[in-house]
């Protein structure tokens, strides 16, 4: 046996998890808004989409990402594309510092990581205040963002994780 | 200097044009697609309207399912709360209602008053027609406070019906698909109904605040309105009815606090009514 992670469904299931993940999280925003905290949300397919296009590109491949993003904006109720153009900001950024750098420790990602929620959130709100109508409540937004900028090494740890099984698994 | 600008063009170029390992799209070709879809669809023409109901309905429903689970957790949570709080809400609900029953009889020979009243003066009575919707998702998003229901084009939903729970204004559609459609929640930003306040009839307009209450915006200066008077829609611009009970108006003077605390709690709907009304014969 090559891998112990070869052909059964289970074995599919945890290649395919941070992809599941990603549609889970589109499809129902990983708000926590049952425990009712002020302020209190963070943008989960962010943190998703760089760690995996950054650490294991395929993974995550663009054409799901773009989808993700379509359907992230029908849920949320935003013109086509404006959280696909986001999403693939995210992967653009981690695929430069992929090509750019040999090896990353977590510091090194958490600020890649702001680097590239920067320029998503920056397109995003010049997209959706060119192509819609919807009025952004700022405070919000910079919570959301604070609170992704915050979990994003908690993830990072349980990502890192996560890989070192898939690759042991590959490797054995 | 000449060598790092190298890498960084070789690094983008990379970056946008290759599609790397299993990839069969490259990000450039994405985004140009993004840019195009966006672009087609702020022009609105009909291929794009057709793609967006598809989708929306297509996403709606799939967000319903895989929502399932959260809603569980959310229901569990809610059923622990009711239950610590049972004793003290059943006192509360015990008083309420003795209250209630004395005014019950009073409201009742004032609304047969009012409708006499109006016929006097040649005034609209309206007539409405009510569907029962299920909420099918609720997002509590940073950006738009709006959930989803089930009934759309379909069950002749049209847009800009008012949405009631029980009988308390929650909403508007906003847009209709052919089974669903979305219901912007007073709470929103982007939210704006003309409300009268009583005491005094005072017309304004109720904006929402992205958080779970609302405010009173474009009143004169002059013009003060008491603590907990009551914020009812006016029935300007004729979407909705004059009279369906939006919230209570809190004030404190000296923390300079207004807010308008909504009789629904927004995060709690499952069930809710989308009514339309138009003017009947007087």
């Amino acid at each position: 046996m090559t891998s112990k992670f070869k052909n059964t469904i289970g074995s599919r299931f945890i290649l395919l998890l941070p992809l599941i993940l990603l549609f889970v999280s589109v499809f129902n925003e990983f708000d926590f808004n049952y425990l009712n905290y002020k302020y209190f949300s963070f943008n989960f397919p962010f943190i998703l989409i760089f760690y995996w296009s950054l650490k294991r590109s395929e993974s995550l491949g663009y054409g799901f990402i773009f989808i993700a993003g379509l359907f992230n904006d029908v849920v949320m109720g935003f013109p086509l594309c404006v959280s696909s153009l986001a999403y693939l900001t995210v992967s653009l950024v981690a695929t430069y510092i992929k090509n750019m750098t040999v090896n990353t420790r977590i510091t090194t990602d958490w600020f890649t990581f702001f680097v590239a929620i920067f320029f998503s959130n920056l397109i995003f709100f010049i997209l959706l205040i060119n192509f819609s109508e919807v009025a952004i409540n700022l405070t919000e937004i910079s919570y959301n963002t604070f609170f992704t900028l915050i979990f994003f090494p908690f993830f990072w740890f349980l990502f890192t994780y996560y890989n070192s099984i898939i690759t042991s698994g590959k490797n054995v | 200097m000449a060598t790092s600008r190298d890498d960084f063009v070789i690094a983008i170029r990379s970056a946008f044009l290759k599609k790397g390992n299993k990839q069969r799209f490259s990000l450039i070709g994405l985004i140009f697609f993004s840019i195009g879809l966006l672009i087609i669809s702020k022009i609105n023409l009909p291929v794009t309207n057709y793609l967006n109901v598809a989708l929306n309905e297509i996403v709606y429903r799939s967000s319903f399912i895989v929502s399932i689970p959260e809603k569980k957790i959310q229901d569990l949570n809610l059923r622990i709360k009711n239950h610590y709080n049972t004793y003290n809400d059943y006192l509360k609900v015990k008083e309420e209602l003795k209250s209630l029953k004395s005014q019950k009889y009073e409201t009742e020979f004032l609304k047969s008053e009012n409708d006499r009243l109006k016929k006097t003066i040649d005034e609209y009575i309206y007539n409405s027609e009510e569907l029962v919707a299920k909420v099918l998702i609720d997002k509590k998003s940073p950006f738009l406070k709006s959930i989803i229901v089930n009934k759309g084009s379909k069950d002749k939903v049209k847009l800009g019906m008012a949405v009631l729970d029980g009988n308390y204004l929650v909403g508007k559609i906003v847009e209709v698909n052919y089974s669903t459609s979305r219901v912007l929640l007073v709470s929103d930003l982007n939210s704006k109904i003309p409300v009268g306040i009583e005491p005094g009839n005072i017309q304004s307009i109720l904006s929402g605040t992205g958080k779970q209450n609302g405010k009173i915006e474009y009143l004169e200066s002059e013009i003060i309105i008491n603590d907990k008077s009551v914020v009812y829609t006016s029935g300007s611009g004729g979407l909705f009815k004059a009279g369906i009970p939006v919230g209570i108006y809190h004030k404190k003077t000296e923390e300079n606090y207004e807010i308008v605390q909504f009789f629904s709690k927004l995060s709690q709907l499952t069930f809710v009514k989308l009514v339309s009304f138009e003017e009947g014969e007087n």
